[in-house]
């Protein structure tokens, strides 16, 4: 309570104060008197020489008050009272503001909930993923051996375990069959990640024993559903793709982690495996103390230890360990600070503004000045009620500008997410926080100290007797605040220019992405996912004859022109395997390397219509009992025979891969054309698409293992309405096995680019705000400037100076400012629009067009906002304005 | 005003050091601190005299001074201000600087005289 006897303490320090004074006044008139004075002639001498009293009083009790607390709550009420006096200034000021500031806060809250906010689990920052990498690549999908090989090195990590790289659709039976992400996990998975339970247990070291039986662990949203919150759920058994699974747990209502699952089951690893295909994702906590950069360094020399135990992995391989956080985060990190950073132009631009309209406050309200310096106030205290002014305008703008944010961030996100990791549904993991609400506060103070600067510093830099002197009216004219706001306009065009160059070369890529020819077509074509797992689809025969009878069902489907399976979309990630050229002598040509590999039905080509341009399509003859054929694409063509024709030629895929994958030698039957993978703006890789029906064994058992089968349908009406049948169709020929992730071929071309939409939406607004931010304020300086020259205007016209000359000379001087800043503006384009070379495709970082375009674009945006202000000057009646003066 | 800036302070301190070393001999109350400074100085320092009270009140925060009520010489009940250990000590360090400053002024304006 030391404050409160502080002020008490005050108090009384202020009446001791109070009371010397009085009593040294008193005896001062005493002495004067008893020199013959009359009591009034003391008593004014006496003040005389002691000065002013109250002023006095004033500084002594100054001593004792906390850092200027009680000032400032004057200035306070001072800055209230003067933004009541000017509605108009404060209303436009706040509004700046409040969108300046919301459009930041809207941006920094992604930004927060992206990249900033901890991950949910214990110890979030000791978390690290796994990557196996050959110095240029880092794969996140890992083997079994390597998981082993990692826990062995237990100095470094107190906590790993190992998953599957994604959940697999599981179809879990009942009375309405549906699919179920399920995803195997080790034992520890849940300690590592912080998982509690409402029920049960979840998996010990018994389950995860290679016999420890199938036990399962429910996700809490699968049992209130799915199972109605059934209390007695545990001990009973579900079916899950055909094989009966007993529930042992049912875990915390919160626990999710980014991979998302709706049951977990065990990963029962043979800890004697040798199979070094990657099909899992292993995450590790750090031990106290252990730091990244040490566990990478041990991880690279331990990498020997593994290559000399299993001699088939690439000889530069190594492995290292990324934060958990980075690896989910991924490459949207750029794109959110870029964004960030765009934004933050958007408010510089609304500052300046901001700042130019407080200077012609300022001076306005110079005699108020020079009045209260007159009356004793010195210049920093001026100052300070100024920046108190602009720093209370903007964090009331900033209040504001919070709640705009929120609305926007959540507007913006039900619109399109671009595809960002850790957002929730439609941004619901978006909201209010600490790191929110003090940026905002600290973006608030640091606005209004940026645009009350300038202003503040010009306002305690006057001469008193001049502004005293100087007319309300004619004040203001000066030439260094004239110059100060011209400044101002200059910065403004030129943070325009910058910022709608980096936005027009947004658009310019995202046009170049759409204008892609992704080597297939995706009109009218849908798309679902079915899971296959279950023993009924271990091996390839079963599945075909699944597919066969499935597709003439689908096929017979009014509007369905074609249907087939494919093991992915276009687009998406493909798996790539060793090839070799058979019969060619080693070195002569290309006789080996690798392929991306795709598994289809007949049917696959004509569903995304892609071009033959060579030999035959797959059809119902290639079976697994005929002979092997497979149709490679142009690239692939180009690759491996450069000048010889392919068709006829032997290839053997998947040459050291473990046993169980072993392919039998291949004819190359036709050649496709090239289709894109991972994405529009990927390069071409060659690619060898095989018969589903003559797949080994091994790799349909682990296909179906890991991932669901893609069916696609040419449609000759809208895809969508097809659905319900086609799902039916599907449920009654696979006998129950139900299928998910619906979607139009054109809903996932637009999704692979997302993320660049998202971006240029973005940029497009900011730049959109920034030009128009940037013609205000040249409207404003020009409105002012013509105002304020009304005399002169009048004597020119008076002296015979027609009225295009003026409107000329008016649109001139705006224009030079606007010029001035396109011009600095694209030097600066130039210098920096390097950095955003990453994210661009098919335009360079100094596409002539755009920096011709952008300046001109400027230019057309500030000649409207000149034009006004300088037609309105030109319609002055120069008698009129002669008078008024 | 006028006044207070014709007469401002030789150095920012001054006033402290004088007040400090006119009641290293006894202590006082305000008005006959400002009539010493006044009587010594010859009128040649005009200090305002109320200038004294916010010095008095910041030496007082700063622990260089204590006040007590008192008598003073007119039989008046008044404020009297004391010199505390630390504000001696203070007075001690600042004279030596003070000291040391004229010195050097005073050296400098005997060169430029030659």
């Amino acid at each position: 309570m030391d404050w409160l006897n502080r002020i008490f303490r005050r108090d009384r320090l202020y009446a001791e104060v109070s009371q010397s004074i009085q009593e040294h006044l008193e005896e001062k008139i005493e002495v004067l008197m008893e020199k013959g004075m009359s009591r009034e002639e003391a008593s004014r001498a006496a003040r005389l020489e002691f000065g002013n009293v109250t002023r006095i009083e004033e500084r002594s009790r100054e001593v004792w008050q906390w850092p200027k607390l009680e000032s400032v709550w004057a200035d306070l009420r001072l800055a209230l009272q003067q933004f009541m006096a000017s509605p108009a200034f404060t209303l436009t000021a706040l509004a700046t503001l409040a969108l300046g500031i919301g459009a930041t806060t809207a941006i920094f809250s992604v930004v927060n909930t992206v990249l900033l906010k901890p991950l949910a689990y214990p110890d979030p920052d000791r978390l690290a993923l796994f990557f196996e990498t050959d110095g240029q690549r880092e794969f996140s999908a890992v083997s079994i051996p390597e998981f082993h090989f990692w826990q062995e090195q237990s100095n470094l990590f107190q906590d790993l375990s190992a998953s599957d790289t994604d959940s697999v659709g599981l179809n879990l039976a009942g009375d309405h069959p549906e699919v179920v992400h399920g995803l195997h996990v080790t034992e520890n998975y849940f300690h590592l990640f912080g998982a509690q339970t409402v029920l049960g247990r979840t998996f010990t070291t018994v389950e995860e024993n290679l016999n420890g039986g199938r036990t399962a662990v429910l996700s809490y949203d699968l049992w209130k559903n799915h199972f109605a919150s059934d209390p007695s759920i545990l001990g009973k058994s579900i079916s899950l793709g055909g094989d009966p699974y007993t529930v042992i747990g049912v875990a915390g209502q919160q626990f999710q982690t980014e991979l998302g699952a709706d049951l977990w089951l065990p990963l029962q690893a043979d800890p004697n495996s040798t199979d070094v295909t990657p099909f899992f994702r292993v995450v590790g906590r750090l031990k106290p103390g252990v730091t990244l950069i040490q566990a990478n360094a041990q991880l690279k020399l331990a990498a020997v230890n593994f290559r000399r135990r299993y001699p088939a992995v690439n000889r530069r391989m190594y492995f290292v360990v990324r934060p958990l956080q980075d690896a989910i985060v991924g490459n949207s990190r750029s794109s959110l600070l870029l964004l960030l950073g765009g934004v933050g132009f958007v408010l510089l631009i609304a500052c300046a503004n901001l700042a130019s309209l407080q200077l012609i406050r300022a001076s306005g309200r110079k005699r108020e000045f020079a009045i209260r310096a007159s009356l004793g106030a010195s210049q920093g205290r001026i100052v300070r009620q100024l920046l108190t002014e602009s720093v209370l305008l903007s964090l009331i703008g900033g209040l504001l500008g919070l709640g705009l944010g929120e609305l926007a961030v959540r507007l913006l996100l039900t619109v399109s997410s671009g595809d960002i990791p850790r957002l929730g549904v439609n941004g619901s993991a978006v909201g209010l926080d600490w790191r929110v609400l003090a940026f905002t506060l600290t973006l608030s103070v640091l606005t209004g100290l940026a645009f009350g600067l300038a202003p503040a510093r010009g306002a305690s830099n006057f001469d008193l007797s001049t502004a005293l002197k100087e007319s309300g009216r004619a004040a203001g004219t000066g030439f260094h605040q004239q110059r100060a706001r011209a400044l101002l306009v200059v910065g403004e065009a030129a943070l325009a220019v910058v910022l709608t160059v980096c936005a027009a070369l947004f658009i310019r890529t995202f046009i170049a992405l759409q204008s892609v020819n992704p080597g297939f077509s995706s009109h009218n074509v849908l798309t679902m996912q079915m899971a296959l797992t279950g023993p009924r689809f271990h091996q390839t025969a079963p599945v075909a004859q699944l597919v066969r009878e499935a597709r003439q069902r689908i096929n017979a489907l009014p509007g369905v022109m074609n249907s087939a399976t494919t093991a992915s979309l276009p687009l998406q990630a493909v798996h790539r395997i060793p090839v070799d050229v058979l019969g060619r002598p080693a070195g002569s040509a290309p006789n080996t390397g690798s392929t991306q590999w795709l598994a289809v039905s007949p049917g696959y080509l004509s569903v995304f219509e892609i071009p033959l341009l060579r030999g035959r399509d797959f059809n119902q003859n290639d079976s697994g009992t005929s002979p092997p054929v497979v149709i490679i694409n142009q690239t692939m063509g180009k690759m491996f025979w450069p000048r010889q024709n392919p068709l006829g030629q032997q290839i053997l895929l998947g040459k050291g891969m473990p046993p169980m994958f072993a392919d039998r030698p291949r004819e190359v039957v036709g050649i496709v054309g090239d289709v894109l993978t991972d994405g529009l703006d990927a390069t071409v890789q060659p690619m060898a698409i095989v018969p589903q029906a003559q797949v080994p064994d091994g790799i349909t058992d682990i296909s179906d293992r890991m991932e669901p089968i893609h069916w696609v349908l040419r449609t000759s009406v809208e895809p969508q309405q097809l659905n319900a049948s086609v799902k039916e169709q599907l449920l009654e020929a696979s006998g129950g096995i139900p299928t998910s992730e619906t979607r139009t071929m054109r809903d996932i071309v637009s999704r692979s680019i997302a993320l660049q939409n998202f971006d240029m939406q973005l940029l497009s607004i900011f730049s959109v705000s920034a030009l128009l931010l940037a013609a205000v304020g040249i409207y404003g300086l020009m409105a002012y400037s013509v105002q304020q020259r009304a005399q002169e205007i009048g004597v020119r016209m008076a002296l015979g100076a027609d009225r295009e000359k003026i409107r000329n000379m008016v649109i001139w001087q705006g224009m030079r400012l606007a010029l001035a800043g396109a011009v600095i503006g694209v030097g600066a384009a130039l210098t920096i629009t390097h950095l955003i070379a990453t994210f661009l495709f098919g335009v360079k970082s100094w596409d002539p067009a755009v920096f011709l375009t952008v300046p001109m674009l400027l230019s057309c945006v500030a000649l409207i906002a000149v034009w006004v202000p300088a037609h309105r000057g030109s319609r002055m009646d120069p008698m009129q304005t002669l008078r008024a003066e | 005003m006028t006044k207070d800036s014709q007469h401002r302070d030789l150095f920012p301190g001054a006033l402290e050091i004088m007040i400090l070393q006119t009641l290293r001999t006894k202590p006082m109350h305000g008005y006959a601190i400002a009539q010493h400074i006044k009587n010594l100085s010859d009128d040649l320092l005009q200090i305002e005299e109320g200038s004294l009270y916010p010095a008095l009140q910041r030496m007082l925060k700063a622990g260089w001074l204590e006040s007590a009520m008192g008598i003073s010489a007119r039989d008046r009940p008044v404020r009297i201000f004391k010199l505390t250990a630390l504000g001696r000590k203070h007075l001690e360090q600042e004279r030596s600087s003070v000291e040391r400053m004229f010195a050097g002024i005073n050296r400098v304006l005997a060169i430029s005289k030659t």
